[in-house]
């Protein structure tokens, strides 16, 4: 059967049974739980000092209203990280590529920031939308252009994530195509293609981490003007 | 802009005083791009006149034009 280069990012199918709940699931396999004890292994104490590393620095310009999102927020992170970064192994599924879950993802947790600031501060939400100083005719216009990118913004934070993730595989893929291909008729050329897909493969790991963190950073951004 | 209290410092936003420290009269009272309640009525009228046109377009009547073709 001869595979495109999208193939990768189809949805995982055994006996017809997809598998993405189970590529959700099973990562948190890898994070140790917990123990109430006074001092845990070096695992568990990385881990803790890493979260709350993370959370205390996302949620110190963020009012005390907001400080109940810290366990989404810091579990959310965590999550994405692990997907993207279990994705960068050869052959492994990468749900952080598909639009839907992405969206699945940006869509509730925009709108729940939205509610939240219309419900408890429904002043501070209408006037976010006009920036402080705008020129009179100016006025109309930008609470056009504010109340559009208001709404652009869950399509901009789910597509955002799936867009990097989705270019940096394929990528991967065609780089790495090209050296194997390229290793039987111009070797040399093909070690200058690796180095590449070496470097590549790098940024792409960074990038996996980056997107990660940007997502959850934006979604804090958002909490912090609705509290 | 900060300030403290029982010995801690508590940071508000920018955007959200009160401002009270601009006096404006008349229509700019209500109506100005500084104080929270002149963003807000901004941002309501701006809504307000959104919904009038299309409820306009929307509601004008259409008897003129079937006259016309008859």
């Amino acid at each position: 059967m001869t595979l495109s280069f999208f193939d990768q990012f189809s949805l995982t199918t055994f006996m017809g049974i997809p598998l993405i709940a189970l590529a959700l699931t099973l990562p948190w396999i890898l994070f140790p739980t917990p123990q109430n004890r006074c001092l845990n292994n070096r695992l568990s104490t990385l881990q803790a000092w890493f979260i709350r590393q993370f959370t205390h620095q996302l949620f110190l310009p963020i009012n005390q209203g907001g400080h109940k999102w810290a366990l989404l927020l810091a579990s959310l992170l965590i999550f994405l990280i692990t997907l993207n970064l279990l994705g960068m192994l050869p052959y492994t599924f990468t749900p952080t590529t598909q639009l839907s879950m992405n969206m699945g993802l940006a869509i509730p947790l925009w709108l729940a920031t939205v509610l939240i600031g219309a419900r408890y501060q429904p002043n501070h939400t209408l006037a976010h939308l006009l920036p402080v100083g705008t020129p009179g005719l100016l006025i109309p216009i930008l609470i056009m252009i504010e109340t559009i990118s208001l709404f652009i913004r869950p399509i901009a934070l789910g597509i955002r994530l799936t867009a990097n993730l989705t270019a940096g595989h394929l990528l991967i893929q065609l780089i790495s195509t090209a050296a194997f291909h390229l290793l039987f008729i111009m070797p040399s050329v093909s070690l200058l293609t690796t180095t590449l897909l070496l470097l590549l493969t790098i940024l792409e790991l960074a990038v996996a981490i980056i997107q990660a963190y940007v997502f959850v950073l934006l979604v804090s951004l958002y909490l912090q003007e609705s509290v | 802009m900060a300030n403290r209290s029982s010995g801690r410092w508590y940071c508000t936003m920018a955007g959200h005083d009160a401002g009270n420290q601009y006096q404006f009269t008349g229509f700019a009272k209500y109506f100005n791009s500084y104080t929270l309640q002149g963003r807000k009525n901004c941002v309501l009228a701006t809504y307000a006149g959104i919904a009038a046109i299309f409820l306009f377009f929307k509601l004008k009547p259409k008897k003129q034009k079937q006259i016309a073709e008859k």
